[in-house]
């Protein structure tokens, strides 16, 4: 009978609790993830002086030479694969990217005579570094072990821009070494399908794109330093006369009280400014220089500032997808390509003056 | 986009020169800027070693430097120059200086006129950072010792040795290729020492 | 404890000063300016050519670009020399116009922007009615530019001429092109206009114009005295704020003979067209 009562106590107390709480956070916020890839390894080196001879400092100079020329001099890959099994493309497929520098902007006209402003990317010594089948292929290294995780895509590790190697650590080193390659200055992750894959030091090429194509374009905004919110976030400001004192560029009220009496998540508040990976969506490219390896794209909206670095590839946005067969898995050294590729719709500098007709 | 100013020729700087200047805070604003800066350069020019906090040394370097420059260019018959050397020099007996002493120094030299070190200070000290800036071809000792003779330190006998190979390896591929004469094969043979060199400048 | 012995030594400057003074062979060696390289002066002609002295813009590649694209437009259209202070007539296409043409004469008042960004704006006083037209100087819808006047004035930009008295920004639309003999130096025009009574556009009294001839009639105390309060002496000799502003003379003699070469043809070319014109012209007169 006792028990009886106190279990019935218990549940007319457990009635009792609060168990609505409300959870304070704003769903769009999560933890950053700090936990670097496992194939990276640290670049950074302290350079010490090391009391080389002249002579010897030459030599060294030399064989980094010959071994540059002959990465530059070796055929690509791509060359004896691409006759034997022709890779078909279907519009799933994912292809891999390029690592590009943005040098600058300027305006071209289109046909009409509408100037626009066009970004200018630089593709500098790609090459791909390795491919990690997606069966090998675990991101994550965790103490507990996973469930098994079906993947779909593999990952593509390209470098860019050729550097000496006695300035960055043996590790990052290795990590070229490993695949017969020299280091180089930025390596990057692509996921790309598996039929998609390349074998390590396939040279890749601006003409890995058509002009007319669309891209996206992922790189650091500029640094702006602590900002206000003026400028972080274009508030309005307050008034600059009228009365108001000590107000002009502050942000105001930042919550109310009552219930809510405390700061909400995500409030627009004063911070850092800009130094964050973004993505620029659907980049359409307008000419293509095969020479230096240049594609101009549409616009001035691509983050960083001038020599930023940026990664590009195939948009994902539905409507500006391929349509028709892109260079697949990419585009093969060619010796007889044109030296520009221009969009239909831009003037060329050549071409003569537009004029209009009369109808 | 801005035009460049074409009105003045101005030779080229061989120190790096910062995208923007340094406001060296004043009150009396960018006159009081000018103000510090004359007192430096004249400093430099006087005793030819100063030392001096970084910041307002490397704004007073580039303006040295440019009147070294200006006055190597122009010579001393130039009115313009003239002034600007006056103003810059605060004691008069330094602008004969400038053009008998520093122009000549330096005419014919490929490299930046003024050299600069930071300076030594106390570990975990808040003080401001400190530099020696000095001219080149001063009087007085050099500031490092100079390199004692370190062919017969380890990693140079290393290197020796390994150039020795490399270089054989070398002669006698071409050798190959010439006693082959089919077909030149690229010069892509990896010598034995070359390992021994990767570890060395990668650690 | 080493720099404690330096900055003993440092403070002995006549040890250094002496033996360098004693040299009677320096003095009668006269230092005049080093010879300068004669492509130099495309600078004045071709200014957009150079890049903007920014650092943080600057990119070799994009430059060598830039040029050649401007070469490549420049060979399709005559683009003549010409000066802040000419007077231009400009032929565009235009789709909305009449005849598809659209022809506007003016005096250059502002030449800016370098690359294929150069730009130009002219200035006109139409029926009472003042005028401005800015255009790209690379812009393929511009057919012909025609230099009608070719002269300097005494100052860099004329935006004063929007507070001046119309007469001076007046120019007929059929005005006849002035040939220069060939080999003169370009004329400098010693005009000097009149302005409005207030209210001006901008404080013309503290930019030092040399334009302007009647400035201190409209002037108060005031204004003459923040004139005053506002100068800055000390600017003209700010070596570093001129070193930023330019781009220095080694990288000029590398931009400039890269470009040299064409700019030299399409200079020939244009001289071939300018003999040509002088015979047809008496002909389209009589006709």
């Amino acid at each position: 009978m006792s028990t009886n009562n106190l279990k019935l106590l218990c549940t007319k107390f457990n009635n009792l609790k609060i168990n609505y709480v409300i959870t304070r956070t704003a769903s769009n916020w999560k933890p950053p993830k700090y936990r670097p890839p496992y194939w990276y390894m640290p670049k950074e080196r302290v350079l010490t002086e090391d009391n080389l001879t002249q002579d010897n400092r030459m030599f060294i100079k030399e064989i980094i030479q010959d071994k540059l020329q002959a990465q530059a001099a070796m055929e690509s890959p791509l060359e004896n694969i691409s006759q034997t099994e022709t890779m078909q493309w279907t519009p799933g497929k994912k292809r891999v990217g390029l690592i590009a520098r943005k040098i600058g902007n300027y305006p071209m006209w289109d046909k009409d005579g509408k100037k626009v402003l066009t970004t200018l990317l630089q593709v500098i010594d790609n090459h791909v570094i390795k491919y990690i089948p997606p069966e090998n292929f675990k991101p994550m290294i965790h103490k507990v072990k996973q469930p098994q995780e079906h993947r779909r895509l593999g990952c593509m590790l390209v470098g860019a821009e050729n550097i000496d190697p006695s300035t960055v650590t043996k590790d990052y080193c290795g990590l070229f070494n490993s695949v017969g390659m020299l280091p180089k200055r930025h390596l990057c992750r692509f996921m790309v399908s598996p039929e998609a894959a390349l074998p390590t030091g396939t040279p890749l090429y601006a003409t890995h794109f058509r002009v007319g194509d669309h891209i996206d374009v992922r790189a650091k905004t500029i640094d702006r330093g602590f900002q206000g919110v003026m400028k972080r976030w274009g508030f309005k400001g307050m008034p600059a006369s009228h009365g108001v004192t000590k107000t002009h560029r502050r942000p105001g009220n930042i919550g109310a009280g009552g219930e809510k009496a405390r700061v909400w998540p995500g409030t627009k508040m004063p911070g850092n400014m800009g130094n964050r990976w973004r993505i620029t969506r659907g980049v359409k490219i307008l000419r293509i220089n095969t020479k230096h390896n240049i594609i101009w794209t549409l616009g001035v909206a691509i983050p960083g500032e001038t020599g930023a670095m940026c990664y590009l590839f195939d948009t994902v946005l539905p409507l500006k997808k391929h349509k028709t067969s892109p260079p697949f898995p990419t585009q093969p050294p060619l010796d007889n390509l044109p030296l520009e590729y221009y969009d239909d719709s831009i003037h060329e500098f050549e071409s003569p003056t537009i004029s209009f007709e009369e109808i | 986009m801005n035009q460049a100013d074409v009105s003045k020729l101005v030779s080229k700087l061989r120190i790096k020169v910062k995208a923007e200047h340094r406001n060296l805070r004043n009150p009396k604003g960018p006159e009081g800027r000018i103000d510090k800066l004359r007192k430096t350069v004249t400093g430099l020019i006087k005793f030819e070693r100063i030392e001096v906090n970084y910041n307002r040394g490397d704004e007073a370097r580039q303006y040295a430097e440019r009147l070294i420059s200006e006055a190597i260019r122009h010579g001393d018959c130039h009115t313009p120059t003239m002034k600007m050397a006056d103003f810059w020099l605060l004691e008069k007996e330094l602008v004969h200086k400038l053009f008998k002493v520093l122009v000549p120094r330096f005419e014919n030299s490929n490299v930046s006129f003024t050299k600069m070190y930071k300076a030594p200070k106390p570990q975990y000290s808040r003080n401001l950072e400190k530099a020696v800036l000095e001219l080149r071809g001063n009087p007085y000792p050099d500031l490092f010792t100079k390199q004692p003779n370190n062919r017969l330190w380890i990693q140079n006998v290393l290197l020796e040795a390994a150039k020795h190979d490399y270089r054989q390896s070398k002669y006698a591929e071409i050798a190959q290729n010439m006693a082959k004469n089919e077909e030149p094969t690229q010069v892509n043979s990896e010598a034995p020492k070359s390992e021994i060199i990767e570890d060395i400048k990668t650690q | 404890m080493i720099f404690l012995e330096f900055r003993a030594l440092s403070t002995l400057p006549e040890r250094v000063e002496e033996p360098p003074q004693e040299e009677p062979k320096e003095v009668p060696q006269r230092r005049g300016p080093k010879s300068t390289n004669p492509i130099l002066e495309h600078r004045h002609i071709y200014p957009e050519f150079l890049p903007d002295p920014n650092p943080k813009w600057r990119n070799s590649l994009r430059e060598k670009m830039e040029r050649a694209d401007m070469l490549k437009r420049r060979q399709q259209i005559d683009i003549p020399e010409f000066y802040v202070g000419s007077i231009l007539a400009v032929t565009i296409a235009d789709p909305h116009a009449q005849g598809k043409t659209n022809k506007f004469v003016g005096i250059c008042i502002e030449r800016k922007g370098c690359g294929l960004r150069a730009e130009f704006t002219l200035r006109n006083v139409v029926d009472h009615q003042g005028l401005e037209v800015r255009y790209d100087l690379y812009d393929p819808t511009i057919d012909k530019i025609q230099v009608l006047r070719l002269e300097k004035r005494l100052d860099d930009k004329l935006f004063y001429l929007r507070d001046a008295l119309p007469e001076y920004s007046t120019f007929p639309l059929d005005m006849d092109p002035e040939i220069l003999p060939e080999g003169t130096p370009v004329p400098v025009n010693p005009l000097k206009v009149k302005l409005k009574p207030k209210p001006w556009l901008e404080r013309w009294e503290r930019q030092e114009l040399k334009g302007i001839a009647n400035i201190e009639q409209y002037l108060t105390t005031t204004n003459r005295l923040n004139r005053k309060l506002r100068q800055t002496p000390w600017e003209k000799f700010d070596l570093m704020k001129q070193y930023r502003k330019t781009i220095p003379m080694e990288e000029q003699s590398d931009i400039w003979s890269e470009v040299n070469n064409q700019l030299q043809q399409l200079q020939m070319a244009r001289k071939k067209m300018a003999r040509k014109r002088t015979f047809t012209a008496p002909k389209t007169q009589l006709g």
